[in-house]
């Protein structure tokens, strides 16, 4: 051997030494004992806990404004896992990814710790509850000895239901101050137009699923809008295909949303001019006659010459639309019914986003869908949150010195309002601000004294999200230990005892006596028959009481005449009109401190971790941009530094940009990433409502030299020609032309003989590529999130993935297909590994053992369909965070390779119960943890030998299709193709 | 190269092989042993299961519901202890002599702080795998066929060495027929 210049050792023989030394670490290791472990008994027995069997309880989630029912699991005292709640009409047992994801709120590790006062040098000190009580009693104490008890404002979220009534209630005990109800969607153009057109000063139910045309004007229900997993449910009824039919669905807007790409058509509008587009489709409708015959000769009279000024042509040069396709829609809109126009989505509302409302209307009138279709007997309690206007007014107070006291509730005003309002600095002219937030945000920062609440998942309570659903909060587990939180609804109680004067003001010793008392009320009207204890517990096993709410009859009103129909106005004399949209992931920024919803590829860039402008080809190509290049977009306003994503479903005069992002505080998964739209935009109206008009404003965009590789999940928008995303043409299938293909390549092996085999079907034509499958199986499996940089290097863990593909031969159409290991009757990963750590086993699930497993990645080259992952490194859960995860997974750690098991833990779980009874499972008593959440139950799961299973029935559907069957991988998924709408 | 780098993996090998000899005698000693972990207090499962004859469900009472046994609660310990405080003589435990009615205190000094007694667990298995008591023992497997003869343990102590071999024997030897006996030495069975 060479003697090394420098003297050191050479490369080879490192390696010799490392070897023996690994060998001698290996010996070692081998020998170790094992883990000293402690069992720890219950000094007094949980009377409904049984270790090792999970306790449901059913509650509401308050993710969003929509209030889904929810059954948390709870493990041994601990919320593991959140499911929909079945029983409730809103979401009926679906889940979205922000309602998964909930349970990254309870175990936040940055939650408050404690109440904490600001002192003197503007730090936080943490202090006990009674400390943090007395001093916010001796401030409530002399406003009220001055008598300027009518100078405490509360602000808060959407609190529909008895804690709303406390606050009220308190609030004018001490001397009557404001509650001032904010929330960032709060969709005043939608009451406001109702209100105009039909007298109802309410934003309705929509039953999409009884119509079989859909006209969205830019409503993006499968993401934020109203209710998204609701809609998302009702939009599948109406929109699947079935029995040689579906529903169609047109999408108007200018940038394509999530619920875009799943429209049959797109129609990339001018911004804001929505309501044109409806009047010339009315027009229509009205010239040619066809509208209902329900309309009195009085409307028709008043509707005609009203519409006479919306001639298709006129309407063409508004809107930029062919006054052909506006004929065309008029006669799809009459003909394909019943139909239904809805709009418009928080990212639409422009500065004449009520005018639309009732141009839509006025659409919906004509074709006499209102009663069936539209229910405003179900309207949503959202109408009855304050006006943006009541914001400006409140800012106007503060700023004056006119708020002595504000109490902060549920929500982050300084985050989600524009900065021109200018909220921020005129909360410094508030002496003494209190914040309920468990999460240190914005707003919290800037408050005087925090008295951390509990989440929803830990304490009690209600929300009615619309009438006739009124869910019921209930403890999923103690308040984590770990936070020295209490509820809001107590610490009121708790005050109000110890205010001299308000003693007896309540006569609850705590908010769940309180609740109680409040639902005395709905006991009286709902069952007054039963006796309430009976009610009360039915109500808790039940998640709430839900009712339906008949539809009252609307008549147009002649309020409509009074609308001018002007075109919107926008502010700043930037080129690009800008698109600030809420996101699908963060909702308008409560969910960015949550790692699964940050890791959650978005549905349309697959993005992670981060915000990005989207600009159409066209004119990233005239502005010289690439994916990845660091632009400056800016408004008269303010100006953000955000990543370029060059997207063809973007009108070349538009850029978008998602809300949600861009903390400065936040919590450690949600502070520096990304940027906050909201910041560049102006204070601009919606003239007829007065809400905040979000598409308002055109933006300058500018290079700034930087680039940086944009992280996203999938590098392709193309799917190459390999058919990995099928679809099919409706007439196509109509006539029969549709024939299942049947490979039949020569096997090498005879084949696996089960008796019960696992397997899967995903029909295409349900799945909207929402990710809620994704972050349920994150929730479910204990799959690690990594964070960007990993993300960068491809080292994603999720097991199932949302593909997104776009076909461009025909105009632009979007696919999305959930990919997940296929459980391969001929599986390619298993004759490679040489351990034996993934087998075939004898109910045909690929199995993955991952304490044999040594990490050779053999199994994940050689996986057709790349869902194998690899434990790069030990992932760590920062305490409380792994508190969540589920005990029947084992947590693995590196050099691991995994992938999805059909959760084989639940099936395990289904045949031991089954077998009590001495049975096999039945078909539908195993759902893996994506099937369950699908809004659109788009998966089914079951056993492929049972003649009789649902997913052996769709699983021979002539729509159906293994991806890439010719490689003969005998797949234990089978896809049902899209149905597309023929091009017209 | 220089000599010293060359000697030194050499000079490893005895090392290796004075450490490989000291954790086979290691393990052969781990396997005889009779020895339990040292409890914080000194539970005489022979008193127990032994001289009074109690039921092992009668503490372990999930062992038919739920794939974990469970623990008795403290609550559950009290239940007989407020009656019975021990008799106040030596008793032979494990080799060393120790005063019943004292360990009993110790319960007692317990239950009413309302602290658990942590114990030390005895039948360690990694995360890798899960056991379902609740299969077995309605299977007619008797708690001894894996505890051994706790009946005569003061102090419980691991009887298998519960390696997977084990495991799979008993599997093959009670599997009724070809089909259960896939299913029995399944990997998914226990590794999930």
């Amino acid at each position: 051997m060479q003697e090394n210049k420098r003297g050191g050792i050479k490369r080879r023989d490192f390696l010799k030494i490392i070897g023996v030394v690994g060998t001698t670490a290996a010996v070692t290791g081998g020998c170790s004992s094992e883990p000293v472990e402690q069992i720890i008994p219950y000094v007094i027995p949980p009377e409904d806990i049984v270790p090792g069997i999970p306790k449901w309880y059913a509650s509401t989630c308050l993710e969003c404004p929509a209030g889904c029912g929810i059954v948390v699991k709870n493990r041994e005292g601990r919320a593991i896992k959140i499911e929909g709640n079945p029983k409730n009409p809103v979401n009926s047992g679906s889940l979205c990814a922000r309602g998964q994801a909930a349970l990254q709120g309870l175990y936040n590790p940055d939650r408050i710790r404690s109440p904490l006062v600001k002192d003197s040098s503007g730090r936080f000190k943490p202090l006990d509850w009674d400390s943090a009580e007395k001093t916010l009693l001796e401030k409530l104490q002399s406003l009220r000895e001055r008598g300027k008890g009518d100078r405490i404002v509360f602000i808060s979220g959407n609190v529909s239901g008895t804690l709303e009534r406390l606050i009220k209630e308190w609030l004018g005990a001490i001397g009557g101050g404001r509650h001032v109800v904010y929330e960032t969607f709060a969709y005043e153009p939608l009451k406001q137009g109702n209100k105009i057109a039909f007298g109802m000063d309410k934003i309705p139910t929509y039953h999409v699923e009884k119509a079989r045309f859909v006209l969205s004007f830019g409503a993006d229900f499968l993401e934020t809008w109203l209710s998204p997993v609701e809609y998302a449910k009702k939009f599948s009824l109406m929109h699947s295909y079935r029995e040689k039919s579906m529903g169609k669905f047109v999408q108007i807007e200018p940038r394509l949303s999530l619920t875009g790409a799943n429209a049959d058509e797109w129609i990339a509008i001018k911004p804001g001019t929505e309501a044109f587009l409806a009047l010339g489709i009315a027009h229509v409708i009205a010239s040619e006659g066809w509208h209902s015959s329900g309309i009195s000769k009085e409307e028709e009279d008043m509707l005609v010459a009203l519409l006479s000024r919306f001639s298709p042509d006129r309407v063409s040069s508004i809107t930029d639309v062919p006054s052909s396709t506006i004929k065309r829609l008029a006669e799809e809109f009459v003909k394909l019914g019943p139909s239904i126009a809805i709009g418009v989505g928080a990212a639409n509302t422009s500065t004449i986003a009520t005018q639309t409302v009732v141009a839509i209307n006025i659409l919906n009138y004509l074709v006499g869908n209102t009663k069936e279709i539209v229910n405003f007997g179900e309207s949503l309690t959202i109408s009855k949150a304050s006006s943006f206007k009541d914001i400006v007014s409140l800012v106007d107070s503060m700023s004056k010195g006119e708020v002595e006291l504000l109490f902060v509730h549920n929500t982050n005003p300084v985050f989600t309002l524009p900065e021109a309002l200018g909220f921020k600095e005129a909360l410094k002219n508030v002496p003494f601000v209190v914040s309920f937030s468990s999460f240190m945000d914005e707003t919290t920062e800037l408050a005087s004294l925090i008295l951390p609440d509990c989440t929803t998942l830990e304490k009690w309570g209600d929300y009615v999200p619309r009438e006739g659903i009124y869910g019921l909060i209930q403890p999923a587990m103690e308040p984590v230990p770990l936070f020295n939180t209490k509820p809001i609804g107590d610490v009121i109680l708790s005050l109000s005892k110890q205010l001299s004067g308000l003693e007896g003001l309540f006569p609850q010793q705590s908010f769940f006596e309180y609740l109680r008392d409040s639902w005395k009320a709905i006991h009286a009207e709902v069952a007054p028959n039963k006796d309430f204890e009976t009610f009360w517990s039915e109500s808790l096993q039940n998640g709430g009481v839900f009712r339906e709410v008949a539809s009252p009859e609307v008549r147009l009103s002649r309020d409509i005449l009074r609308v001018d129909f002007s075109e919107p106005s926008f502010n700043g004399d930037g080129s690009l009109y800008l698109m600030v949209y809420p996101s699908s992931r963060y909702y308008d920024g409560r969910g960015a401190n949550k790692p699964w919803l940050q890791e959650l590829p978005d549905p349309i860039t697959t993005g992670v971790w981060d915000s990005w402008v989207e600009l159409h080809p066209d004119t990233a190509q005239k502005l010289g941009v690439k994916e990845g290049d660091f632009l400056l977009v800016e408004s008269p306003y303010g100006k953000v530094e955000v990543q370029a994503f060059l997207y063809k479903g973007i009108r070349p005069d538009t850029v978008a940009i998602p809300i949600g992002l861009g903390h400065e505080s936040y919590g450690r998964y949600a502070e520096k990433i990304g940027v906050n739209p909201i910041k560049v935009l102006p204070v601009a109206y919606d003239d007829l409502s007065g809400g905040l008009a979000w598409l308002s404003t055109r933006v300058k965009i500018s290079k700034t030299g930087r680039w940086a590789r944009f992280v996203k999940t999938q590098q392709t928008t193309s799917q190459a020609g390999r058919g990995i995303a099928q679809a099919v043409g409706l007439e196509e299938i109509r006539r029969g032309l549709v024939k299942r293909e049947e490979h039949h390549e020569p096997d090498m092996y005879k084949p696996h003989d089960h008796k019960h085999r696992w397997g899967m079907s995903i029909d295409l034509s349900k799945c909207v590529g929402c990710g809620a499958c994704v972050t349920a199986c994150y929730a479910e499996n204990n799959v690690a999130f990594v964070g960007k940089e990993q993300v960068a290097r491809g080292r994603h863990m999720s097991w199932i993935r949302i593909e997104r593909f776009f076909e461009e031969e025909s105009g632009f159409e979007a696919r999305f297909i959930p990919m997940l290991c296929q459980h391969c009757d001929n599986a390619p990963c298993e004759p490679v590994c040489p351990v034996y750590a993934t087998y075939h086993n004898y109910e045909g699930l690929n199995v993955m053992v991952y304490n044999r497993c040594v990490g050779t990645r053999y199994c994940s080259n050689n996986c057709t369909y790349k869902v194998r992952r690899f434990n790069w490194f030990t992932y760590k859960w920062p305490e409380p965070l792994n508190w969540q995860l589920n005990p029947d997974v084992t947590v693995r750690t590196k050099g691991v390779m995994e992938k999805c098991t059909f959760c084989s833990q639940r099936i395990i779980y289904a045949k031991d119960r089954a077998k009590d009874e001495g049975r096999f499972p039945r078909d539908g008593e195993i759902t893996p943890a994506c099937a369950q959440t699908c809004p659109t139950k788009a998966i089914v799961f079951g056993d492929l030998k049972d003649p009789e299973s649902e997913v052996s029935r769709l699983s021979k559907d002539e729509r159906g299709y293994h991806v890439l069957e010719e490689i003969n991988t005998k797949p234990s998924i089978t896809y049902l193709k899209k149905v597309k709408w023929d091009r017209v | 190269m220089s000599k010293r780098a060359k000697i030194l993996p050499l000079a490893l090998v005895p090392v290796l092989v004075l450490l490989g000899l000291y954790f086979k005698a290691y393990e052969k000693a781990a396997e005889s042993s009779t020895k339990g972990p040292q409890q914080p207090i000194l539970f005489s499962h022979k008193i127990h299961a032994g001289e009074n004859q109690i039921p092992c469900e009668y503490c372990h009472s999930y062992v038919t519901k739920s794939p974990k046994p469970g623990i008795p609660s403290m609550q559950k310990c009290m239940g007989c202890h407020l009656q019975v405080a021990g008799r106040d003589v030596d008793y032979e435990y494990d080799g060393k002599k120790i005063n019943i009615k004292q360990e009993i205190q110790k319960l007692k000094d317990y239950w009413d702080k309302k602290t658990p007694i942590a114990w030390t667990k005895v039948y360690y298995l990694p995360d890798h795998v899960h056991f379902n008591h609740k299969r077995h023992v309605l299977r007619g497997i008797e708690c001894r066929t894996c505890h051994g003869d706790v009946e005569n343990m003061d102090v419980v102590y691991r009887v298998p060495k519960l390696e997977m071999g084990w495991c799979i024997g008993c599997h093959e030897q009670n599997a009724r027929n070809k089909e259960e006996l896939t299913q029995l030495k399944d990997c998914l069975t226990c590794h999930y």
